[in-house]
């Protein structure tokens, strides 16, 4: 398929999952915000903030002021920030906004379903600004634009015809997916307390936005005990939010296009090694050493960041001289 | 045009509150649903009969639905220096206007017949030459047009076929149906064309399939049948690629859908590489070779190594390839020339010249300001003329004599004064009138018709056009870019 057509829907399943990412963990913190402590409100809104790699408006989230009325003001500015910000790429509605421009661009390519669903998600955002939500249930407005966005995806897997275009708008999808996991799980453990001490909900606040509660539970009981935690989230094949997944998803992607683009092994290369690192390394991993912990997931992240580069190279943005045939 | 009386339209008004009760019918213009007396054409009587007992309610709301539609499935366009609106639907107005068999066939003979001498026409000027030396058609008129492109001399494209895409405007007054327009370079249009359909099929269904309106669905498979032919020869499966000038331009939603519609990539200049004499694009598995271009991007911007060399929307060498019969560019470049607004008055002789033939469809009565008598006469009579410059097109940079003011009109005569060949004038056209929703009742609002023809080896029209309507009352401008709206135009069959 054209390059140009191809980088397009890579973006849109980008960032789909970054509004869709932006959306689950706002929707966990605005049900926090109904009844969990000022102290634990506060850390959350660290780890969001941590794991998007954003100061808030107004700079540093200062720690200690334990007043209701100020974290209520607060969490106004900071849905606001996170919902309908201008200036923050990670916004939701700029999520959106970006989804569906890239989707305009290309969107001979998509099905008049699928341009149906993004072009209502964004219509849906487009005008409403945090005033309009915030006194009526602004859980209810994340939740419904992740419903969208989940929308979106039910038709394309159930209507799209198996072609390079359903595979590239899935690369995007789980390349953005993985980096956001790992950085989450970073930020988690940057974040929250370690050792001994340390609170179910905060661990199974996590385990919620990345839509693993359920399965935890089944398998482990509800027993939280971080580490195992940290290792259902990055290594478990089988559950679509875990960072393994998301590169088994990515190689498999790759597998079907990477057919007749020559420069395309250095991406495969990428994320098969970086799914052996988890397969192979993280197993021997003392996952109660933290900081090495952390390097790892560091180490996954720059992987991902360098697999974007080698995705646009092979495919999006090659040399000409490179190419037979050119 | 007897009569300056305002006349109701007879029957209807039997029905208090029907859609038609309060349609006043200005007998100076031709009615497309009412005769002179009022009474609805044989063709409309079903119609006409149908939506006077349908609640007017119930037609305005699916008129919002069908607008609401567009909105949320993107149908869209772009104006020009409008950038709060970057994406506009076209107002559709959902009564359709009908169109009979006999009528419909004379205006497939006229348009065939057109396009068959323009195509020569252009063969002619870039090659031999004959009618310029015959005298027919002025040589500095042809020569010194902007639109005439040295660079297709002796380039001979496939069955001669220069035109293979044009979207002639044509409208009505009691006299019959004239060419207003022959829109031979990028016509667009057409998409709006088979979104109204949609709307309109769905909307008015029962209606719809009662009136057995021909069918427009098949445009897009005729389209890349009509491109496949031009392809070079030896390439019996070519690879067509529809060229935009990318997002901005007005017309990228039709682009995106006629791209979609006959299953052929949509490429930007950027996208496509010439090498060694031939064109490529740049797909994921590296360059692919491509046949066919339906460009939608004006001659000067296509390559900047041949045309506007300021130009980033083109592809550097495609000009290159294409006069090494590499490629297919469709439609071929200078075709503008056969559109200028000043050899559009010498189409009929063009007619006559090559086919021998009396025109079927008339032209307008045009004065070119070229000529002294021509602009004398213009000078002479501004209000009552219309007048356009000779290189604008889509209503922009025309004076309508009547509706301008003294000063305007003094203004416009300066400009005309100035540089003369720039300008052509037009009677005030009395174009035909249609039921349109306005106020929850029908009123009459001026329409044109807009038909597409399709010319590869042989000549195809779908049997339709895109309808404009002047949506304010009394506004002769149909223009999208000028406020004009859409309507579904029905063909019935014989």
């Amino acid at each position: 398929m054209l390059a140009r057509s191809a980088r397009g829907l890579y973006w849109v399943g980008r960032y789909l999952e970054r509004a869709q990412h932006g959306c689950r963990l706002l929707a966990e913190q605005l049900d926090a915000l109904e009844d969990r402590p000022v102290a634990e409100i506060e850390l959350n809104w660290r780890r969001v903030y941590t794991a998007l790699g954003r100061n808030p408006l107004g700079g540093d989230l200062a720690s200690g002021l334990a007043d209701d009325a100020f974290m209520l003001a607060d969490a106004y500015t900071l849905v606001g920030d996170l919902v309908f910000e201008a200036d923050n790429p990670h916004a939701i509605r700029n999520c959106l906004a970006s989804a569906r421009e890239n989707a305009r661009q290309v969107r001979n390519t998509l099905d008049r379903e699928l341009w149906g669903c993004l072009n209502l998600a964004f219509l849906g955002i487009r005008d409403v600004g945090i005033e309009d939500v915030w006194m009526d249930r602004p859980g209810d407005f994340v939740r419904s634009a992740e419903d969208a966005v989940r929308t979106f995806w039910g038709v394309a897997d159930s209507a799209m015809y198996r072609d390079e275009s359903w595979h590239f708008l899935r690369l995007g999808r789980y390349v953005e997916r993985t980096q956001l996991l790992a950085a989450l799980i970073d930020a988690q453990l940057a974040v929250f307390p370690s050792r001994a001490h340390f609170s179910d909900s905060d661990w199974l606040s996590l385990l919620r936005v990345c839509g693993a509660n359920g399965a935890y539970g089944r398998l482990f009981s509800l027993q939280v005990r971080p580490p195992l935690v940290i290792n259902f989230l990055v290594t478990d094949p089988h559950l679509p939010r875990s960072v393994r997944f998301g590169l088994a998803m990515i190689i498999d992607a790759l597998d079907v296009v990477s057919l007749g683009a020559p420069l395309a092994l250095e991406a495969g290369r990428r994320a098969g090694r970086t799914g052996a690192r988890i397969d192979f390394d993280w197993p021997n991993l003392d996952l109660g050493d933290r900081s090495a912990t952390r390097a790892m997931l560091h180490g996954i992240r720059e992987s991902c960041r360098l697999l974007h580069d080698d995705i646009r190279a092979a495919y999006f943005a090659y040399e000409i001289e490179d190419t037979p045939g050119g | 045009m007897s009569g300056g009386d305002q006349t109701t339209a007879g029957p209807s008004a039997s029905v208090p509150g029907s859609l038609f009760s309060r349609y006043v019918r200005d007998p100076a213009f031709y009615d497309e649903m009412f005769d002179r007396d009022g009474v609805p054409h044989e063709h409309c009587r079903a119609l006409w009969s149908a939506l006077r007992e349908m609640p007017a309610e119930e037609i305005l709301q699916m008129q919002e639905r069908a607008e609401r539609s567009f909105l949320h499935e993107g149908i869209t366009f772009s104006v020009y220096g409008e950038e709060s609106a970057q994406e506009r639907i076209i107002p559709i107005d959902i009564i359709p206007r009908l169109v009979s068999a006999a009528e419909w066939e004379f205006l497939e003979r006229g348009l065939t017949q057109r396009l068959a001498a323009l195509n020569l026409f252009l063969g002619d000027i870039y090659g031999e030459g004959r009618i310029l030396a015959d005298g027919v058609v002025p040589v500095d008129l042809v020569r010194g047009c902007p639109q005439y492109r040295i660079e297709m001399r002796a380039v001979e494209p496939p069955f001669g076929t220069f035109v293979s895409i044009c979207g002639t405007d044509i409208v009505r007054t009691h006299e019959g149906f004239m060419v207003l327009e022959d829109n031979l370079r990028v016509p667009s249009g057409v998409s709006y064309m088979l979104a109204n359909r949609q709307a309109v099929r769905t909307s008015l269904r029962g209606l719809y399939r009662h009136h057995r309106v021909r069918s427009i669905a098949h445009y897009g498979a005729l389209l890349r049948q009509t491109l496949a032919e031009l392809a070079p020869s030896g390439v019996s499966d070519p690879t067509i690629v529809l060229m935009t000038p990318g997002v901005y331009n007005s017309a990228f939603y039709e682009h995106m859908f006629l791209a979609q519609e006959m299953g052929v990539e949509l490429v930007q200049g950027s996208d496509l590489v010439v090498h060694n004499g031939f064109v490529h694009m740049r797909t994921t598995a590296g360059l692919r070779r491509v046949d066919v271009i339906y460009r939608r991007i004006d001659d000067d911007f296509i390559d900047p190594l041949t045309f506007r060399p300021d130009s980033f929307l083109g592809t550097p060498g495609l000009f290159h390839a294409y006069q090494l019969g590499n490629v297919t560019i469709a439609n071929a470049p200078g075709t503008g020339v056969a559109d200028d607004k000043s050899v559009y008055a010498y189409v009929p002789e063009i007619i006559r010249y090559y086919l021998a033939e009396d025109p079927l469809l008339a032209n307008v009565e045009t004065h070119l300001c070229r000529d002294p008598e021509g602009l004398e006469y213009t000078l002479d009579n501004l209000d009552r003329l219309v007048v356009k410059m000779v290189g604008e097109s889509g209503g922009y940079g025309m004076l309508v004599g009547p509706h301008a003011t003294p000063d305007e009109r003094a203004d416009y005569a300066e400009q005309i004064r100035r540089d003369p060949a720039n300008f052509i004038a037009q009677p005030t056209l009395d174009l035909s009138c249609s039921p349109c929703l306005s106020d929850g009742g029908a009123a009459p609002r001026h329409v044109d018709l807009r038909p597409f023809v399709l010319h590869g080896c042989e000549t195809r029209i779908v049997p339709g056009a895109f309808c404009r309507v002047a949506l304010r009352p009394g506004s002769l401008v149909v223009n999208s870019s000028q406020g004009g709206g859409g309507k579904d135009l029905w063909i019935l069959p014989a």
